[in-house]
């Protein structure tokens, strides 16, 4: 599905990013890598073809924009390094022509060292392009010349139906103030958000996103 | 030697004697069963001494060994009696009632209480010396499985009772008494090749052989089961309106006739008012003090959500005598003796016999008093639930408890707590577990899994590598050596998994209770709510509290407590069909039924009033709306399914989309196309034939799994309760219990997990041996299809039952799209 925002044409993926084409840019949020592994060490049975299923939905994605750079507004690493990160470090070799900037977010605790030996620039508190600010909590923006695009909550919407019905999706969320990005890894949970009556959300069903 | 002529029993009736006591005819048998050898059951009513049918047979046990039993020891001799019991304030008063007799009959023994309140001090003092008696909960039974060392605690133990053994059975508490009972079996056995006596005490109910199978399952050791032959007397009184047009047709609140309940209160020392749900209990404070202003400062509410303080306080006060009325709920179903309590009322359907008569035996506690309970109706066809209970009650027409089996989550939380002990040797492990009553029908693949879910993680096609959590040490046992996880899961052993709780305080200080979170999510500051008969202004949520002020504002919401719905049993549903036989041809004594008569004319007049072996259909035309009523009166779980299941098959005969609504006695279908219907359809839609297929076809069985995998991933160790008010640490570790559910369903299909919350929606949610029951008992009977012109006395209130469903067979794209054009967006 396409928006105009900002002036700036947006694609949203219903493989949960958005894509920038006058930028080539590919955005993301709350990857969560490693989150699966290290569940497991924690005694926690979570199946690894997780992370792999991750991957798989980000190389697809990679494959189809062919961006130049892809941009993860915070929560790229779940935790510390752990085999699921080893196995990033494998996939991402094949895509060395793209670049891979982070936006620091309050899970992303690698050392330095650490993310340059991936190859991940790293910004932080925010990274800004255009008419846009990508941070990963938005409140934490004090401008107010740009509109931040944001991750870290993990937004849901809930429909309900009469009679009871009622289903959560994962959305994006355009409100007047700033956006915010739906988590990446299907690995991770849903927050309503509170919304407003001018606010736009676009849900993410199995199949397709749809307004709301 | 004969029970009376041994030493021990000499003494305790000697003991009895000079008490002006002597013991009662099962109480003695209790005691020679149990000195043969046997395991058993002991069923007697509540107030007759079942503690001493079994407590005593030790004592006399004891007195007939050596005098080194009971005197001065050098040597720990360790626990000789294990005490079950499901609540921590019956193990107060049991205590206390033990250590009084051992100080009667002047001997050296100790009697300790394990359970969540005991401190540490006390635990490290029990584990140097283990008193003789220990009164412990499931929850703490395992909690010691958890310990190192623990064989040695039950060197010299000769018995095992689980106290309330009905209460325990239907539930997964029940599956946790069975594991530790093959454990602590097995370690007897081991030590001493002797079989260790199992005891129950149950109240009646309508399985007794089963529940003695289940505790003691073992087929080559003696058990038998020991019934007193005693009857306590209950007299029941309906609260009858002076005329049939004040009682609503329809509602459960039963306001309308508090004003009758004043002069029983004003009579009785002390009343207990049970009412169904916490909500209803909140209005009913209320009501009462508008209507008798006098009460204050004498009546009082107690339910789950209200502070354990003020709940302690509030018994201490019925026990005192300074209450004139309680307004509760199932809180006050169990627990200890209330002395000054002569009068119990129940407002609305009890649901079942059982909990009926529980309630009442809470009023006239000693042995020959007698138990009073009032019956006040809610609504007008309630009058016929009532003469259906006296009867039921008067025939001991007591529901079964069915206990759980299979319960995987229990079993891999079990396998857990072994290894966090001194770890587990899985073949004889298995030859245990299997051998209980919840898990014989195990297949050995199936406890593959269980092993695999808590060492590799699960099945490889997964792939769960860096998985940690018991592994095997170099002697072959099955151990957990991270101190975390053992840790954790310490923190968490146990079954009982509560909805997401804050505690309400008062901006000033104290606590008032506990609140759903869900509920408080919702207020706005400035909203007001009741809680603990209090009207309470919300100011704002810290610190995982809710800080409330209070108000005089006059208005506020009740909130509506999750829960709380039981159906209607099947014994109560099968006398109550027959109720309705009796009401028209005035076959009975029953003056609720006299009451009730003039409705049952108007709805005879209009329709008709189906017998027990007819099937009532009514289909009413109003507007532009068709509705379909059907009465199998099975209670509303099995109308929930049955109303989709029906929905489904009209569905599958022309396209239609349904409403649907229930309540205990029938549903509805409603559509705004006429609905095909004739004798022939009618047979063929209540068909038990291909039965499992059409009901997966109808219900979103996946939501209802969904919701119940919740409490399966928490007792399976998945998901950590957090504690009301505690911070939760390793937020890095924690994800929802449906998100679970998902990971799971895509890509680890074979999670057994996964299939337990399936089995217990059909066979609990669902009760699909009941409906399966429901549907044949229709086949045989005459199905009455009638066209009424307005709606019924019966119809009514179905109609008014806000709770409602859709059903339709539309794909999940356009439902969506339909929902979204009517969506109301808001957060939770």
């Amino acid at each position: 599905m396409k928006i105009t925002t900002h002036d700036t044409e947006i694609i949203l993926d219903k493989d949960r990013a958005i894509y920038l084409p006058a930028h080539r840019l590919l955005v993301l949020s709350d990857l969560h890598l490693g989150k699966s592994a290290h569940f497991r060490r924690g005694g926690l049975p979570v199946p690894s073809c997780i992370a792999q299923a991750d991957l798989l939905r980000l190389t697809n994605l990679l494959e189809l924009y062919t961006p130049e750079t892809l941009l993860i507004t915070g929560d790229m690493f779940h935790h510390g390094l752990n085999s699921d990160i080893e196995e990033f470090a494998q996939w991402k070799q094949q895509y060395s022509a793209v670049k891979f900037v982070l936006v620091k977010g309050n899970h992303d605790l690698l050392k330095d060292a650490d993310y340059k030996k991936l190859g991940i620039e790293v910004h932080e508190p925010s990274y800004c392009l255009g008419p846009f600010c990508f941070i990963h909590d938005a409140p934490k923006y004090d401008g107010a010349e740009l509109y931040p695009i944001s991750g870290h909550i993990h937004p849901g919407v809930t429909l309900t139906g009469a009679a009871r019905q009622r289903m959560k999706f994962p959305c994006f969320y355009f409100g007047a103030k700033y956006a915010v990005l739906p988590a990446f890894s299907v690995f991770t949970g849903l927050a309503n958000l509170p919304m407003s009556k001018n606010d736009r959300v676009f849900a993410i069903t199995p199949g397709k996103v749809m307004e709301v | 030697m004969e029970l009376e002529q041994t030493k021990g029993y000499k003494k305790i009736n000697a003991w009895l004697k000079s008490g002006k006591r002597q013991p009662f005819v099962f109480q003695k048998e209790a005691w020679r069963y149990y000195l043969e050898g046997y395991s058993g059951i002991v069923n007697a009513p509540t107030g007759f001494g079942k503690t001493f049918s079994l407590f005593l047979a030790i004592l006399i046990e004891a007195f007939n060994e050596e005098e080194s039993a009971v005197k001065k020891k050098k040597t720990k001799q360790g626990t000789r009696l294990i005490w079950i019991t499901p609540l921590r304030s019956l193990a107060k008063d049991i205590g206390r009632a033990m250590a009084e007799t051992f100080e009667a009959l002047n001997m050296d023994w100790k009697v300790g209480v394990r359970n969540g309140d005991t401190t540490q001090a006390e635990k490290a003092k029990q584990k140097r010396t283990m008193p003789e008696v220990l009164l412990i909960t499931p929850e703490s039974l395992h909690l010691m499985l958890a310990q190192k060392e623990t064989p040695e605690i039950f060197k010299n133990l000769k018995c095992i009772v689980a106290d309330e053994w009905h209460e325990l059975l239907g539930s997964k508490r029940g599956v946790l008494v069975e594991l530790a009972l093959s454990r602590i079996k097995g370690i007897v056995k081991e030590n001493r090749d002797e079989d260790l006596r199992i005891w129950g005490i149950s109240a009646t109910i309508g399985n007794l052989e089963e529940a003695l199978e289940v505790l003691q399952p073992l087929t080559n050791v003696k058990k038998t089961i020991v019934k007193a032959d005693l009857q306590k007397k209950t007299i029941i009184t309906s609260v009858l309106p002076d005329t049939i047009e004040t009682l609503p047709w329809a509602g459960h609140m039963g306001l309308k006739l508090a004003y009758k309940l004043l002069p029983i209160i004003e009579k009785s020392k002390t009343t207990l008012l049970f009412t169904n749900t916490r909500g209803q209990s909140e209005l009913w404070y209320q009501h009462l003090l508008n209507l008798e202003p006098d009460l204050a400062g004498l009546i009082a509410i107690h339910h789950g959500s209200i502070d354990f303080e003020l709940r302690n306080w509030i018994e201490d006060a019925i026990h005192k005598g300074s209450l004139k009325v309680v307004i509760c709920t199932s809180s006050l179903d169990l627990g200890v003796d209330f002395k000054p309590v002569d009068t119990v009322v129940q407002v609305g359907s009890p649901k079942g016999v059982a909990r009926f008569l529980q309630r009442a035996g809470r009023s006239g506690h000693s042995p020959h008093d007698t138990s009073q309970i009032y019956f006040l109706p809610t609504h007008a066809l309630e009058l016929v639930e009532a003469a259906a209970i006296k009867e039921a009650a008067a025939a001991n027409n007591i529901e079964t408890r069915e206990p759980f089996i299979l319960c995987y989550d229990v079993l891999v939380q079990y396998l857990v707590t072994l290894a966090i002990g001194d770890g587990f040797d899985d073949h004889k492990i298995y030859r245990e577990v299997s051998a209980t009553h919840a898990f014989k029908e195990m297949l050995p693949e199936e406890w593959g899994w269980c092993l695999q879910f808590i060492t590799t993680g699960g099945s490889t096609l997964g792939a769960y590598d860096e998985f940690q959590k018991v592994s095997k040490d170099e002697d072959g046992l099955w151990k957990v050596t991270n101190r975390q996880v053992a840790m954790r899961h310490r923190l968490h052993i146990g079954v009982i998994v509560s909805d997401a709780m804050m505690k309400v305080k008062f901006l000033s200080g104290g606590y008032i209770g506990m609140m759903e979170e869900y509920f408080i999510s919702r207020l706005n500051p400035g909203d007001c709510f009741t809680l603990a008969g209090r009207i309470l202004e919300f100011v704002q949520v810290k610190d995982m509290t809710a800080i409330v002020k209070k108000t005089k504002k006059k208005s506020a919401v009740t909130p509506s407590w999750n829960g709380g719905r039981l159906p209607l049993s099947a014994n109560l549903g099968a006398v109550l069909r027959k109720k309705y036989n009796e009401t028209l041809n005035k076959t009975h004594n029953d003056i609720e039924l006299d009451a009730v008569y003039p409705l049952f004319l108007l709805q005879q007049k209009i329709s008709h009033v189906p017998t027990d072996t007819e099937l009532l259909i009514e289909l009413i035309k109003n507007k532009n709306e068709y509705h379909l009523f059907a009465y199998p009166f099975e209670g509303r779980l099995v109308h929930e399914v049955l109303a989709a299941l029906v929905a489904y098959r009209l569905g599958k005969l022309l396209p239609i989309t349904f409403s649907i609504a229930m309540n205990d006695y029938g549903f509805e279908l409603m559509s705004e196309t006429e609905i095909p219907m004739d004798d022939s359809i009618a047979y063929d839609v209540f068909s038990p034939e291909n039965l499992e297929q059409d009901i997966a076809q109808s219900i979103n069985a996946t939501e209802m799994a969904r919701r119940k995998f919740r409490d399966i991933a928490c007792i399976a160790g998945l998901v950590f309760q957090g504690f009301p008010g505690k911070f939760v640490a390793n937020r890095h570790l924690q994800a929802s219990a449906g998100l679970f559910f998902n990971v799971f369903a895509d890509y680890d299909k074979h999670n057994l997990l996964l299939r337990q919350a399936y089995d217990e929606v059909f066979h609990y949610q669902l009760e699909e041996p009941r409906l399966v029951a429901a549907l044949q008992r229709i086949q045989q009977s005459r199905i009455v299809i009638t066209n009424p012109r307005s709606f019924t006395p019966l119809s009514f209130p179905i109609k008014v039952d806000s709770m409602r469903e859709t059903m339709s067979s539309e794909a999940l794209e356009q439902r969506i799209e339909r929902m979204k054009a009517e969506a109301t967006r808001f957060s939770d």
